[in-house]
């Protein structure tokens, strides 16, 4: 469960706080989807949830953050790496350099926290098989696609088995095919007791997976609700935010769109949609 | 993508042994060379000790090649330099002119060349057949810091990587009319535009890839396991004592004055 109170936040040596009154609670196993314009905080977000803010970067805050009942300024990042991991948007940067091998890569961290050499094979075993990389364990990480890397990433915070995953526009330096093989991934983890946070510009993924969506703007969380209504929302457009391409579609159909019906956020509700109205 | 290492996939004996009974073996086979002050000893190291390793591990087609393209040249300049300008003098075996070779310099550079060729080829033949991988694992588990470990693997890794990012970024910078193909001044005038997003990109990164070791528990004061595990033996860990006491007695035999 992460409890966000209040959260403020300013990075060093800058005078503008880039999160402000940050106010939101996610109970465990709940999908989040984070949207936003660029600029809005939604990394600064994600590095507060995972506690790189303040350990590694810095700054001022205000507020707490809590996850599973540990507060997050208060606990050390080793002691917190086992309940929260972080997926960024650059696969390359995640990789540790310090392994040869996928599965050396995956098992790092383990190593750092003195895991039995037993339970790391077991648990590495177990993260291949479910990320579908198994055929990757003896290749360098370095010599990997784009996607491939970014499995990787998702794999090496899954292996420590955390309580809360917090993804970073994971997809956004990938290809299509390496964002297809992320995605199926993310698919993956909806049917564990995981709670995931997902800030992702591709809101038609995000109306897919998400169990709610909360939008951010200018460091404040303007929006929170579930999927078909959040990412409806008019204020999305004026935001910098825009619409899924069905939303749009529905919009532009007038009265063809069913009236008194929600705008459509999936495919499958704009085919439901435009089927009524046939 | 290559790194940088030297490492030869092999699936010989040699490649079996522990990196570290290979580090042991490279390191005393240079101190006694260097250590014991008699032409033939770095002669009978190469031929007794080093040929048979390299052969055995079936290394041999890179370890020549690449001694050749390195010491050669090295080799051949210090024949010419110390032949003819060794301060010494000596015995003079041959005048070109104004200039004498004298066996003293010749004798000198032979001994030099021999204690390089152990000392090279006693690092390739480690490089050659250890994975820096194991190396790096085999080192941390005997009290090597993580953090010289994380040094070494990164560079051997990440330097290839961003020599790709250049390759990207000149051929960026070709698309945009610069000019690289017309000898050595435009080559180095390329090298600014080339450095600058090379190195600001790379700085940029560093918190990120900070936060990627944070995130695996780097900076964590657990006492580390290792997901690899380095085969070793008794017999090994013997022949690895037995190399320390062989380095020491050269050591020993040399400064007190027994071999000189």
């Amino acid at each position: 469960m992460i409890t966000v109170d209040k959260l403020g936040y300013t990075y060093p040596e800058t005078a503008r706080p880039v999160l402000r009154e940050i106010d939101l609670n996610v109970p465990s196993g709940q999908f989040l989807g984070v949207v936003g314009p660029s600029g809005a905080g939604k990394t600064t977000l994600a590095q507060a949830l995972a506690g790189y803010i303040p350990h590694v970067l810095g700054g001022e805050v205000t507020g707490r953050v809590e996850i599973g009942g540990l507060h997050v300024v208060d606990t050390p990042l080793p002691d917190l790496v086992t309940r929260v991991g972080m997926v960024s948007q650059n696969p390359f940067n995640q990789i540790s350099g310090a392994k040869f091998t996928v599965a050396e890569e995956l098992a790092f961290g383990l190593e750092n926290l003195g895991v039995p050499r037993q339970d790391m094979l077991i648990a590495v075993r177990e993260v291949l098989r479910r990320l579908r990389i198994e055929h990757l364990a003896e290749r360098s990480p370095y010599e990997l696609s784009g996607g491939q890397q970014q499995l990787v990433a998702l794999g090496a915070m899954l292996v420590m088995n955390p309580d809360v995953l917090v993804l970073d526009e994971p997809t956004s330096q990938l290809d299509p095919a390496g964002s297809r093989l992320v995605f199926e991934a993310l698919g993956e983890l909806r049917s564990r007791d995981i709670t995931v946070v997902l800030i992702e510009h591709k809101i038609e993924r995000l109306a897919e997976f998400a169990d709610r969506v909360v939008v951010l703007v200018d460091g404040e969380l303007r929006m929170d609700g579930p999927p078909g209504t959040v990412l409806a929302a008019p204020e999305l457009v004026e935001w910098g935010i825009g619409h899924t391409r069905f939303t749009t579609a529905a919009v532009r159909a007038g009265g063809r769109w069913p009236s008194g019906a929600a705008l459509p956020v999936t495919l499958d509700q704009a085919l439901a949609g435009f089927g009524g109205a046939r | 993508m290559a790194t940088l290492d030297f490492y030869q996939a092999g699936r010989s004996r040699v490649h079996g042994w522990n990196p570290v009974t290979k580090l042991s073996l490279s390191l005393t086979l240079v101190v006694t060379a260097f250590a014991l002050p008699v032409l033939w000893w770095p002669v009978a190291l190469l031929v007794l000790v080093l040929l048979p390793a390299v052969l055995a591990s079936g290394v041999q087609r890179r370890f020549l090649a690449t001694m050749s393209r390195f010491l050669l040249p090295v080799i051949l300049l210090l024949f010419v330099i110390q032949g003819l300008f060794y301060p010494g003098g000596g015995q003079v075996l041959l005048t070109l002119g104004p200039l004498s070779v004298h066996a003293d310099g010749l004798l000198f550079a032979a001994r030099t060349a021999l204690r390089l060729v152990v000392l090279t080829g006693s690092f390739l033949f480690l490089l050659l057949t250890t994975h820096p991988g194991d190396l790096m694992t085999a080192l941390v588990a005997r009290g090597l810091p993580p953090k010289i470990s994380y040094v070494v693997s990164a560079t051997l890794q990440i330097i290839p990587a961003f020599r790709q990012r250049a390759q990207g970024i000149l051929q960026a910078q070709r698309a945009r009319g610069l000019r690289t193909d017309t000898g050595l001044v435009s080559r180095v005038r390329a090298l600014v535009p080339l450095i600058s997003p090379l190195i600001l990109g790379a700085l940029s990164e560093v918190d990120e890839r900070s936060i990627a070791m944070e995130a695996r528990a780097f900076g964590s004061t657990a006492r580390r396991t290792s997901y690899t595990v380095i085969p070793d033996s008794t017999a090994q860990r013997l022949a690895r004592w037995l190399m320390l006491l062989a380095a020491l007695t050269a050591i020993a035999l040399t400064t007190t004055g027994v071999v000189s």
